[in-house]
């Protein structure tokens, strides 16, 4: 941990993924920028938002739903942390992590993820939605970037 | 009365309701609703030992669409207090809802519906009711029957030309939408989406004057502004009751081309393209601190509401420079 200020610095690195084409972008550039250094730790982060208890009609069919929803992601997971070590990210550098959430903003369960560990950098892709899609729907990485503290915000787009 | 009622009892209480009764052994008493289908107009459902006449289905107006006939939601009778109430059976659906080009997901939740009525059982401006499983624990909701008119039926049926209607008129719907939307500030705090906010699911009941919302079992799976689309529909309908109705780009083309001229893409709705949001320039008197209202939900806005808070505080000003 390094210090300039009150800012403190580490080469830890949080990055934020789903199953989008950004994500993707996302593990690419993190690929290429540490790729062969050393001293970096990466987190690849999935945040599952479980759906909110009425989405199902019985119990059964949520255990159901988690367990596919973490299968498919479990798997893509591994798939970005092969594209990382293909990059050049050492094996034992990548560490994946897959907590499970009711997330009335997606944002700030990745943003918790950051206050719970000690990371000094975040990676999102940007998602490129249309202007009405911002405003029904919200942005992850624009919350991120407006609420994120203490740390450095890369914004894949 | 205690509540064990005999199927005489019940056939007698019926009979008083109906024109031509059937004989009491040919009375159909319901106590499981799970095939809502097989409930019918003349049946008595039992619920919690208490009778309810079976009316009709409800109807409910689709834009630009035939009536869509809601069968898991009836007119009924209570048969001891005389009361109509409305009956809600349980219909679970989950869909791709499409607006504007956006796909989304919904779901309809009677759970989600039997928490609102629980929670929202003393509040003036939304419908009031019970939630009573069936036999085989279907949560029904029956709900006290709501007299008047919705919303949008009000300001469509306003005699009015705009101008009047915008400083005679409008300024006591406002106030009344602002307890609307205190109301839905309310759900939120609370954790809850309305879901499917729309001007005819504010009923404003003829008896109290109150503008009710109505119909909180939609839900839809949010993705980072949990309340969105909820601020989206506050918007729709704001822009609805200032507008005195929607005004579309097809009716500017042939009442008001000069206006239409003067319009651009920016004054659009940001999610249906052919209603106007920038009204100013279709109506000049409407003040600045209220359009600027109307055009957070424009194709030109570049800040949005994320929470009903926040249209609060720019709607208290709005309302108490046109009263």
């Amino acid at each position: 941990m390094e210090t300039s200020g009150e800012v403190r610095f580490n080469r830890n690195v949080l990055l934020a993924v789903d199953d989008s084409e950004n994500a993707r972008r996302a593990i690419g550039y993190v690929g290429f920028m540490l790729g062969g250094l050393e001293g970096f730790r990466v987190t690849l982060l999935h945040v599952i938002s479980v759906p909110e208890e009425d989405y199902f009609a019985r119990a059964e069919e949520k255990e159901k739903w988690l367990d596919g929803y973490r299968r498919k992601i479990e798997s893509l997971l591994e798939d970005y942390r092969r594209e990382l070590i293909t990059a050049g990210v050492p094996d034992e550098a990548v560490e994946t992590r897959l907590p499970q959430r009711h997330c009335p903003s997606i944002a700030e369960c990745i943003l918790l993820e950051l206050d719970r560990t000690e990371y000094g950098t975040i990676v999102v892709g940007r998602q490129g939605l249309s202007r009405k899609e911002e405003f029904l729907f919200g942005s992850v990485s624009s919350k991120i970037v407006g609420h994120a503290r203490n740390c450095t915000v890369w914004v894949v787009a | 009365m205690n509540g064990a009622f005999s199927r005489e009892d019940i056939h007698e209480m019926a009979s008083r309701w109906m024109a031509r009764p059937p004989e009491a052994s040919a009375l159909r008493i319901v106590t499981d609703t799970s095939d809502f289908f097989r409930l019918e107009t003349g049946d008595v459902l039992l619920l919690g030992g208490k009778p309810y006449l079976m009316r009709s289905s409800v109807r409910e107006a689709r834009f630009g669409l035939d009536d869509e006939v809601k069968h898991w939601v009836k007119r009924a009778i209570d048969l001891v207090t005389g009361q109509m109430k409305i009956v809600k059976l349980v219909f679970y659906e989950q869909f791709t809802a499409t607006i504007g080009g956006i796909v989304f997901e919904c779901f309809r939740s009677p759970r989600k519906e039997a928490r609102i009525l629980e929670l929202v059982n003393e509040h003036p401006n939304f419908m009031h009711g019970l939630t009573v499983p069936d036999d085989h624990g279907n949560l029904v909701r029956v709900m006290d029957y709501i007299y008047g008119d919705s919303l949008a039926g009000r300001v469509a049926d306003i005699d009015q030309d705009h101008e009047a209607y915008f400083f005679e008129t409008l300024p006591g719907l406002m106030a009344n939408y602002l307890d609307c939307v205190e109301a839905v500030r309310f759900l939120h705090e609370h954790g809850e989406k309305h879901g499917d906010i729309r001007r005819d699911h504010i009923l404003i009941d003829a008896d109290s004057g109150h503008y009710r919302w109505i119909d909180f079992d939609y839900n839809y799976r949010h993705r980072e502004n949990i309340y969105g689309y909820d601020l989206f529909g506050l918007g729709n309908v704001l822009v609805y009751m200032v507008g005195k109705g929607d005004v579309l780009l097809p009716d500017l083309r042939l009442r008001d081309p000069g206006v239409l001229a003067r319009l651009v893409d920016e004054d659009l709705n940001i999610v249906f393209h052919n209603r106007v949001a920038n009204l100013k320039k279709v109506f000049p008197y409407i003040p600045d601190s209220l359009n600027r209202v109307l055009l957070h939900f424009s194709r030109g806005a570049n800040w949005f509401y994320e929470h009903t808070t926040q249209l609060i505080q720019d709607l208290q000003q709005a309302v108490a420079e046109i009263r």
